[in-house]
């Protein structure tokens, strides 16, 4: 499943050749500062990875690389920090079985094609687990989030 | 012993392990405590404080409603000096493997350590026109088995502190101390035979103490980090480093 608000990003994921039960979360732009939206964005997150992982699916969470700085604001940073948290605990539960939890963190012109190169990658058996691939040039020299 | 702080510090979850021993530091260094809990046990933490000649306002409040929003401000009316600090200690686990997570565990995980967080900085900045906030956050941030919700509600109150950091500079620093295995009554309810196992996985070889995890945050509360923001401070006795 591919769930994503962003047109661009959804058409060039809907192309790969990923498992049935993987699971794309790209993360909403722009998550308003209220609770409220925080809440539901991350709540939609535990439901639909909870489904993949019912089903042994492979999940990649996409979201924004300068949100894990706290750049644009405190709702999409405790979105795209949350979730970044909430994949490595993932895929610590998922090890044992060789299903990847990871997070693709892009940058302001990062390509849609270089991302799906990316999600095809993460979503391999047995492939790298819980880790963050940040792409684009915004993060160097910064914080390691 | 770290600087003065001067002002009211607003300190939750204070009927804790971590929170009271943040109370009693932050007094000793100077702070008008405003200890909120809404646990019973409150009332004995401020008579514990007071009697160690604190300055202290008990709040017994639940910070998920906005009454017990209303009671911090109230809280804060009775207090002679000006809001300098904010500490959000609260927090609560509830785990369990993602699928068998159920729907109410992770909200309310998620609205005790994130949602009162944020509700409780967006209603005190008006009061606030400088001065620090610490985040108490987990090393479960980097991901923790069976922890879904806390491990998430962890890493978002990172996001939280370095969107604010950002925000506020260079009024507001904010920053967040990450505590490992910590010898609180939470860590001590955990069989002794698991809790050996665990304490056997740290490099210091030992839990920390709860004062321990307050100095940090006296630290970063007062001027002696005042070039530090939007940092996480890891008190973990070296465990996010060993197998």
């Amino acid at each position: 499943m591919i769930r994503s608000q962003n047109d661009e990003l959804a058409g060039a994921l809907g192309g790969l050749s990923l498992p049935d039960s993987a699971l794309v979360f790209v993360a909403n732009s722009g998550v308003s500062d209220e609770w409220t939206a925080v809440l539901e964005e991350l709540t939609e997150a535990f439901e639909l990875s909870q489904a993949a992982v019912r089903h042994s699916g492979p999940i990649v969470y996409l979201l924004e690389g300068d949100d894990l700085l706290g750049r644009r604001g405190i709702g999409s940073a405790m979105v795209a920090c949350g979730l970044l948290s909430a994949a490595r605990t993932l895929a610590l539960e998922t090890a044992r079985a060789g299903v990847p939890v990871n997070v693709v963190a892009v940058g302001a012109n990062t390509a849609p094609e270089m991302v799906g190169f990316w999600v095809e990658v993460l979503c391999r058996p047995n492939g790298p687990n819980g880790e963050l691939i940040r792409l684009g040039a915004e993060h160097l020299g910064k914080a390691l989030p | 012993m770290t600087a003065r702080i001067d002002g009211a510090a607003v300190v939750t979850g204070a009927a804790g392990g971590i929170g009271l021993a943040i109370c009693r530091r932050l007094a000793a260094a100077g702070a008008t405590i405003v200890a909120v809990d809404m646990a019973d046990r409150l009332g004995a933490a401020v008579a514990d404080l007071e009697s160690s000649g604190a300055r202290v306002i008990g709040v017994q409040a639940d910070l998920t409603t906005e009454r017990g929003m209303d009671a911090v401000l109230a809280g804060l009316d009775g207090s002679p000096a000006a809001l300098r600090t904010i500490v959000n200690s609260a927090g609560i686990t509830r785990d369990a493997r993602l699928v068998n997570m159920t729907a109410g565990d992770f909200r309310g995980v998620l609205d005790v350590n994130l949602g009162a967080a944020h509700r409780l900085i967006d209603q005190l900045l008006p009061l606030f026109d400088h001065g620090t906030i610490v985040n108490i956050s987990s090393r479960a941030y980097l991901g923790n088995f069976g922890q879904f919700n806390y491990s998430m509600s962890k890493g978002a109150l990172v996001g939280l502190t370095r969107a604010l950091a950002l925000a506020l500079a260079p009024a507001v620093r904010v920053n967040a101390v990450a505590p490992g295995l910590i010898g609180t009554e939470m860590s001590m309810a955990i069989p002794e035979e698991v809790r050996e196992k665990m304490v056997s996985a740290v490099p210091l070889g030992r839990m920390g103490l709860p004062e321990e995890v307050a100095e940090t945050v006296a630290f970063l509360a007062s001027d002696d980090s005042s070039y530090i923001t939007g940092e996480v401070i890891t008190v973990g006795g070296g465990r996010s480093l060993s197998k």
